[in-house]
């Protein structure tokens, strides 16, 4: 399986200015006009699991705590783990190596069936609301947050990651097959703000930046 | 469309992001001596109330989670269980 390739369902039409292989996918570093204060990234490739359990709090995966309360989320060592209710959770490595999935019938890899894209910038929330009727703005959530709805007609996961004035962030992911509509819709709201694709190390910087 | 429901995990949303269950019946009845004439009373036959009655909902494009709640069905709109 060494020839193995793996793509991505999201392509954005701006000039790529770098790209490096991982893990069987061509995964794009940076953009040629990336902007620095309002950005969306691809991070279709990085990993997702699906955790089931019926006993979810006593399941600790790679020593990591899942959230007591559905909707909480934990932001640790460039994974993010999402409680989406009392017995699913969901766990996003955002950055670094890939872990191996234990071996476990509670874990599912998502990483092949999801769209997953991040949007950074002070207008994050704007474009968002442009899309959903999901309050992100809502002043009485703290993040990070699990919000679970439709977003763009579209069931998905979204998390607010950081809701502070400078640099909001929302992580979102949904079935691959509403990537190419989903994309076009969020370029088409963003399009006033002048929304830009950028590259994996944008955003390792900005989650670094988190923690 | 005026109704929205309350998921006990993501809070009060749009009736559209939900899936209809059914009427709360209660619990599944005992299979012991269960007959047939009762356990399809209890399937398929519905109180069909015109008024406030007990249902089950799946917030489908949300959380997942299946709830009970009192809907008004002649008004369509969820309310309170006293009420």
């Amino acid at each position: 399986m060494t020839d193995m390739k793996r793509r991505s369902p999201v392509v954005f039409p701006f000039e790529i200015k770098k790209t490096e292989p991982w893990e069987h996918w061509t995964v794009v570093t940076e953009y040629k006009s990336e902007r620095e204060d309002l950005w969306i990234v691809d991070l279709s490739h990085r990993p997702r699991w699906d955790i089931q359990n019926n006993a979810l709090s006593d399941l600790k995966p790679l020593d990591f705590a899942i959230p007591d309360t559905p909707g909480q989320c934990r932001l640790e060592k460039g994974v993010l783990i999402n409680r989406m209710n009392r017995t699913q959770a969901s766990f996003w490595q955002l950055t670094g190596e890939r872990f191996e999935m234990p071996d476990d019938a509670a874990f599912t890899d998502t990483t092949d069936g999801t769209l997953f894209l991040a949007m950074v910038g002070r207008e994050v929330p704007l474009v968002a609301e442009k899309l959903s009727a999901l309050d992100f703005l809502d002043p009485t959530t703290t993040s990070p947050r699990l919000f679970q709805g439709p977003f763009a007609h579209v069931p998905c996961q979204m998390v607010l990651v950081d809701k502070s004035d400078d640099k909001p962030g929302i992580l979102l992911t949904c079935s691959r097959g509403y990537a190419k509509d989903m994309v076009a819709a969020i370029m088409q709201a963003g399009r006033e703000f002048t929304l830009k694709p950028a590259g994996q190390t944008a955003f390792n910087r900005w989650v670094e930046s988190l923690t | 469309m005026a109704l929205t429901l309350t998921c006990p995990v993501c809070g009060k949303r749009n009736g559209y992001e939900f899936r209809y269950g059914g009427e709360d019946k209660g619990p599944k009845p005992d299979g012991f001596g269960l007959t047939p004439d009762a356990w399809c009373e209890y399937v398929h036959m519905n109180r069909c109330v015109a008024g406030i009655q007990k249902e089950w909902w799946c917030h489908k494009d949300g959380c997942g989670v299946w709830f009970t709640t009192h809907r008004d069905t002649l008004k369509n709109l969820e309310v309170e269980a006293s009420s």
